[in-house]
């Protein structure tokens, strides 16, 4: 099995996940992974998110299809979890709301008709967790998001690189994001 | 082709008879060209095929043909290739399997090579020191490295005469192998190390008498002391020395095998093991399969399969309780193997509740999901020796409180200044 490493699953905040849209796949192959760029350049295939719970819905036609909603202190995501999602399903058919979950999943993309790219999640594991758990992804986010920040200004790799070229944004917003972030940590304890 | 063409009709003409080149050459040309066949099987194929036309016996032939030559061991190039041999028994090795009647290494002034005489050769047997003619052994080639094989169209003469051996006197108590940093050994070398047992693990196989861990100043290397090589056990905290071990490499990892040229001398001193213990902060984001209640061959103590063992087949399994953990740290994963103990301290679980937890669901299944609910998306810190790609688990700690302090400090980071480093 050599070649065969697991993913990590990448920390992103909902509203940086929200903002991305440059996918990359290696075309010649047709089970490589496909990576989803951040814009501050976290290359995510599998994502680690810890959040609330605040919406649910079985959007399903035929079968159950679920789909969920976690906020963190920056935004939300959609989470979507069907037939080959069998526990996240189960876990979202029965749980109660709101509640802190942790899910592990990874990234997909949708492109709309008028060219505007939807990120969702597509969860292997979502568990219930506490409030403390909760609050350790934000700091750890934080963390992770603030290293990204420093090394898209500084340029340090071709993803980095790649994601200042694509995302003409200020990284700057992002450092605003994290902020804001760690300030409701404060606040609430 | 013309050429193998001419030397099959040459060792006709040898035996007296003169077969059409052209025949030859037809014959070979079809099989190499046509039928794609490599050039030495074609050229056995032929000649085969002209024996049988005209009636000779294949022993006779082939004896005649290998009979005036003799190889050097230094010429020993090709496999598959037939040689006679004029050389001395060097060393006889332990025989390994039932089909084999001696093994050992055979030298001549030219070099040392391996040999093996097969049980269905029916020859006498070698002595070690003593000097043969052997005919028509087979060079065979493994891992890169020719080896003759002794087999029934093969004979052996003892020579009164002994081989004069190249390169001095190879005897194998002279060689003594260099003692080593255990952080130095690599593959395919023999070594002496002295360092101190600080794990031994259950042992997994009947043909293993033990292993483990094994640590000196430099570093931790694991160990295999084979039931074959019929050494002494050792005792986990106590420090040794051991001579003739072979280095050899799996996984990319470098490990230490014992045999039965090597040899364990206790020491009195206690060496201090640069300890290896890794650690690693990450979240829990997987728990895999072979999880929870599983089951264990009272033999060998390996994990069954649908209730079989890989090696005893069908057990009467031991229950065990374990977690194959994937930690995570948002830039890397980490495996870890976590034992019983802490698996019942972590989850709250003891053995005999998760024992009855299936049997209330008839489903084993039921405790894997439990440790996934209390474990998964939970960040811990986890402490131990790191094996291939685990850690096992020594120490886990859930992480109970926030960093106040990297709060503070990434809160303090300024916003608009960029850092310059």
């Amino acid at each position: 099995m050599a070649g065969f490493f697991r993913e990590a699953a990448r920390r992103v905040f909902a509203k940086e996940l929200k903002d991305s849209n440059l996918t990359s796949k290696d075309e010649n192959d047709q089970y490589a992974p496909q990576y989803l760029l951040t814009p501050t350049g976290a290359n995510v295939n599998r994502i680690f998110i810890v959040g609330t719970l605040i919406e649910k819905e079985d959007i399903g036609t035929d079968s159950e299809y679920w789909r969920g909603r976690v906020s963190d202190p920056t935004g939300s995501f959609l989470i979507y979890a069907g037939q080959y999602q069998p526990e996240a399903a189960q876990f979202l058919a029965e749980c109660e709301m709101p509640a802190f979950v942790a899910v592990i999943g990874k990234t997909s993309t949708y492109t709309t008709d008028d060219g505007n790219v939807l990120t969702s999640i597509r969860p292997e594991s979502i568990q219930q967790v506490d409030e403390l758990t909760r609050n350790l992804w934000v700091l750890d986010t934080a963390k992770q998001t603030l290293e990204r920040i420093r090394a898209v200004e500084a340029q340090e790799d071709p993803n980095y690189k790649l994601a200042k070229e694509h995302y003409s944004i200020d990284p700057e917003i992002y450092r605003e994001m994290v902020k804001k972030a760690l300030e409701s940590l404060k606040d609430n304890t | 082709m013309k050429q193998t063409a001419e030397s099959i009709r040459d060792r006709f003409m040898k035996i007296g008879i003169d077969v059409p080149v052209e025949d030859i050459e037809s014959r070979l040309d079809e099989l190499i060209k046509k039928f794609k066949v490599p050039s030495n099987e074609a050229q056995r194929s032929v000649t085969n095929y002209f024996l049988k036309k005209y009636s000779i016996p294949k022993n006779e032939f082939y004896v005649r043909q290998a009979e005036p030559q003799l190889t050097k061991i230094v010429d020993i190039t090709e496999n598959g290739q037939w040689a006679n041999l004029n050389a001395k028994v060097v060393q006889l090795w332990e025989n390994t399997h039932e089909s084999i009647s001696q093994v050992g290494l055979l030298g001549d002034e030219t070099g040392i090579i391996k040999f093996t005489i097969w049980k269905n050769a029916e020859l006498p047997l070698l002595e070690q020191g003593e000097s043969y003619l052997l005919r028509s052994v087979v060079v065979g080639e493994y891992n890169g490295r020719f080896q003759v094989q002794v087999n029934k169209n093969s004979s052996i003469e003892k020579l009164s005469e002994p081989v004069i051996m190249g390169g001095g006197d190879f005897t194998p108590v002279a060689r003594e192998a260099e003692l080593r940093n255990i952080a130095d050994l690599a593959g395919n070398q023999w070594a002496t190390v002295r360092g101190k047992v600080i794990q031994l693990w259950e042992n997994s196989h009947e043909s293993i008498e033990q292993a483990g861990l094994i640590g000196d100043e430099t570093g931790v290397i694991k160990f295999t002391n084979w039931a074959s090589s019929e050494l002494p056990d050792m005792e986990e905290g106590k420090s040794y020395m051991l001579k003739n071990v072979v280095v050899s490499e799996w996984n990319g990892k470098a490990q230490v095998q014992l045999n039965r040229s090597s040899s364990i001398e206790a020491l009195d001193e206690d060496i201090e093991v640069r300890t290896s213990m890794f650690t690693y902060f990450g979240a829990m984001v997987d728990i895999q399969t072979g999880s929870g209640l599983i089951k264990r061959c009272p033999e060998c103590k390996r994990a069954l399969v649908k209730g079989a063992c890989a090696e005893h087949g069908k057990v009467k399994g031991e229950y065990d309780l374990r977690i194959k953990a994937v930690l995570d740290s948002g830039t890397s994963t980490q495996d870890a193997l976590i034992n019983r103990e802490l698996t019942e301290e972590l989850s709250g679980i003891s053995l005999d509740s998760a024992i009855a937890m299936a049997a209330d669901a008839l489903d084993p299944g039921v405790v894997l999901d439990k440790l996934k609910h209390e474990l998964v998306g939970r960040y811990y810190t986890v402490t131990g020796h790191k094996l291939d790609r685990y850690i096992l688990v020594e120490s886990i700690t859930p992480s109970t409180s926030l960093d106040r302090e990297l709060l503070d400090q990434m809160l303090a980071e300024p916003l608009a200044e960029q850092e310059v480093e």
